[in-house]
């Protein structure tokens, strides 16, 4: 039978090695000259022909803030991958479910009542404590409310989760409200900035995307064998409660961990997945391993606009997402209804 | 393993106060094409659907849903291979054999020039097909159907119903198909199961012009054919 040959592998080799490039160019920009030869001597572990200086500002600086860009850009577009996958809906991202705003809810609170202080451990301070327990929170509230039938059923889900974000929102406006004196470090930090990544932060950022993305791409098969419905998933041994609450689960942890981390960096875990589609790959496992890299690639790329555009401040991150991103998109989305007209097929 | 006789012993169905199937009880027997005929919202789904869910642990059931689903987001081909999908595999690649039980559903439900397109851009007959083929690949000795040919026009019709009869000749494989066209199940099925409000009314092995009129509530007359076969025709 002839088929289309499926060029994957060589799609997600492009992808890594645009990831990497981009990694390695994106350390070499900042305030203080770096070349491209030193950074891939920094990587390559030559550190002893370099300048003590030029290994601190690489290995303190420069390597934290673009390894936790490209973290946080790969795991918000793999959580949207999924989110989109799970719900059958296009226009899920990761804030949909309202733990984005739980979040930075349980973060702000930290801020305000000044225990982000407070240091439990090296680069975890209380702001990630607050954040992560308001993204529980929140993902409680979403699922006994969707859950409240006996069964997951993915529209009532979406709609508590819609919901509940807007409260959480809600209640993030009246506290900065009621504490004008640190309204602009919790608005800031809602914008969304990497600027302030410390060596610690990215290894706990690391750890948690190094379980929680491996154990997605494990069970994403599953999120195709769903769209068949409910019971025909279940004759293939695929039980749809589980695998919505498992996938749910570790979508929240890491988006809990990124927006502790970073911020509510919107618009990247809606528009990636939908970019990789339009480069042809379809299935939910070859999507998500596409969307964590192209993820990454993307942040990397906004993240070094917003530290030299206007050096030497810094632009907020979820500006530049959506002022690269969204032209883009709509750039891709006009090629490919063209290119569909053309064909005389249905989009 | 292979599935004997799928048993439904006194099925209770309610949704919330209102019971939508009511101590069904029936006895499907194997290597039959089983028809379940009866009026709208008299509980055909719902008796599908606990019979699936009732032996899917078995992995020898297979299902076509009624419902086509929006954003699929998959080709044709990956849509009918999840129809091999095992979750005991950590990779989900198709070996030689899922490969060509894959190829042979294709070809069985004619979607060979469609293998590339998406299954959203199907229309929806071509998409009740794809499911059929999704089913049929997953190679069960049971394969319950709801509605599929509801959307199919004339040929495919009779080519999906062919193929199920000839399954059920050559590889003794079992159906229970969900139906509103009388004069197709008088044509293919072996057995009717005749339903009405939540309830069985009678298991039949050949129709008659009083039991349909008295299920769906409309007078029907049956005209032979000079080739011996019957038709139903609702008056």
């Amino acid at each position: 039978m002839h088929r289309q040959r499926d060029l994957f592998r060589l799609k997600l080799i492009l992808a890594v090695i645009a990831t990497l490039f981009a990694v390695a160019a994106s350390c070499c920009l900042g305030s203080s000259n770096v070349t491209l030869g030193e950074v891939i001597k920094y990587f390559s572990g030559m550190k002893d022909e370099l300048s003590p200086t030029v290994v601190t500002i690489i290995g303190r600086v420069r390597v934290p803030r673009v390894f936790t860009a490209a973290l946080c850009g790969g795991a918000l577009a793999s959580v949207g991958c999924v989110m989109q996958g799970l719900f059958r809906n296009p226009m899920a991202d990761p804030s949909v479910l309202g733990i984005s705003s739980g979040s930075a809810l349980g973060a702000a609170i930290a801020i305000v009542s000044g225990l982000n202080i407070v240091i439990i451990g090296e680069g975890f301070t209380g702001s990630y404590i607050g954040a992560i327990i308001g993204a529980a929170v929140t993902w409680m509230m979403v699922f006994l409310i969707a859950r409240s039938s006996g069964e997951y059923d993915t529209s009532s889900t979406l709609l508590a989760g819609i919901a509940i974000s807007s409260i959480m929102s809600a209640f993030i406006t009246v506290l900065m409200t009621l504490h004008m004196d640190s309204m602009e470090r919790v608005y800031m930090w809602m914008l969304g900035t990497f600027s302030s990544s410390t060596v610690a932060k990215m290894q706990v950022l690391a750890v948690v995307v190094g379980i929680c993305v491996p154990l997605l791409i494990w069970i994403s098969p599953r999120i195709d064998v769903l769209k068949l419905g409910k019971e025909a998933a279940l004759s293939l041994g695929v039980n749809q409660s589980r695998t919505l609450g498992i996938t749910l689960c570790l979508a929240s942890v890491l988006l809990a961990f990124c927006v502790a981390n970073s911020g509510i960096i919107g618009f990247v875990g809606l528009i990636i997945p939908h970019i990789v589609a339009f480069f042809r790959v379809y299935k939910a496992r070859q999507k998500l391993l596409m969307c964590f890299f192209v993820g990454a690639f993307f942040m990397v790329i906004c993240d070094s606009v917003a530290k030299t555009i206007v050096a030497p401040g810094e632009m907020a991150i979820g500006a530049i997402t959506s002022l690269i991103g969204a032209p883009y998109f709509l750039w891709l989305l006009a090629i490919s209804r063209i290119r569909a007209g053309r064909k005389g097929e249905k989009l | 393993m292979s599935l004997g006789p799928l048993k439904a012993d006194k099925i209770t169905v309610t949704y919330g106060k209102r019971i939508v199937l009511d101590s069904f009880s029936h006895t499907f027997e194997p290597g039959k094409i089983h028809c379940i005929l009866g009026p709208n919202g008299c509980g055909k789904t719902t008796l599908v659907k606990s019979l699936v869910a009732r032996y899917a642990a078995s992995g020898d059931i297979s299902y076509v849903p009624q419902n086509v689903y929006g954003n699929v987001a998959l080709s044709v081909y990956d849509t009918v291979a999840l129809g091999r999908y095992d979750k005991s595999r950590f990779f989900t690649g198709l070996t030689p054999d899922d490969r060509a039980l894959v190829d042979k559903a294709i070809s069985d439900m004619e979607l060979e020039a469609l293998s590339d397109r998406i299954f959203d851009t199907l229309s929806g007959g071509e998409k009740q097909r794809c499911m059929t083929a999704r089913a049929l690949a997953q190679d069960t000795s049971w394969t319950v159907l709801d509605e599929p040919s509801s959307s199919l026009d004339i040929r495919h019709n009779q080519l999906t119903m062919r193929k199920l009869v000839d399954l059920r000749d050559n590889e003794g494989k079992s159906f229970i198909i969900v139906l509103h066209d009388i004069n197709t199940a008088v044509r293919f099925a072996d057995s009717f199961i005749l339903m009405k409000g939540g309830k069985l009314v009678c298991v039949k092995d050949s129709l008659d012009t009083e039991v349909l009129s008295d299920v769906f509530e409309s007078p029907f007359e049956m005209i032979t054919a000079t080739e011996g076969a019957s038709f139903f025709c609702p008056l």
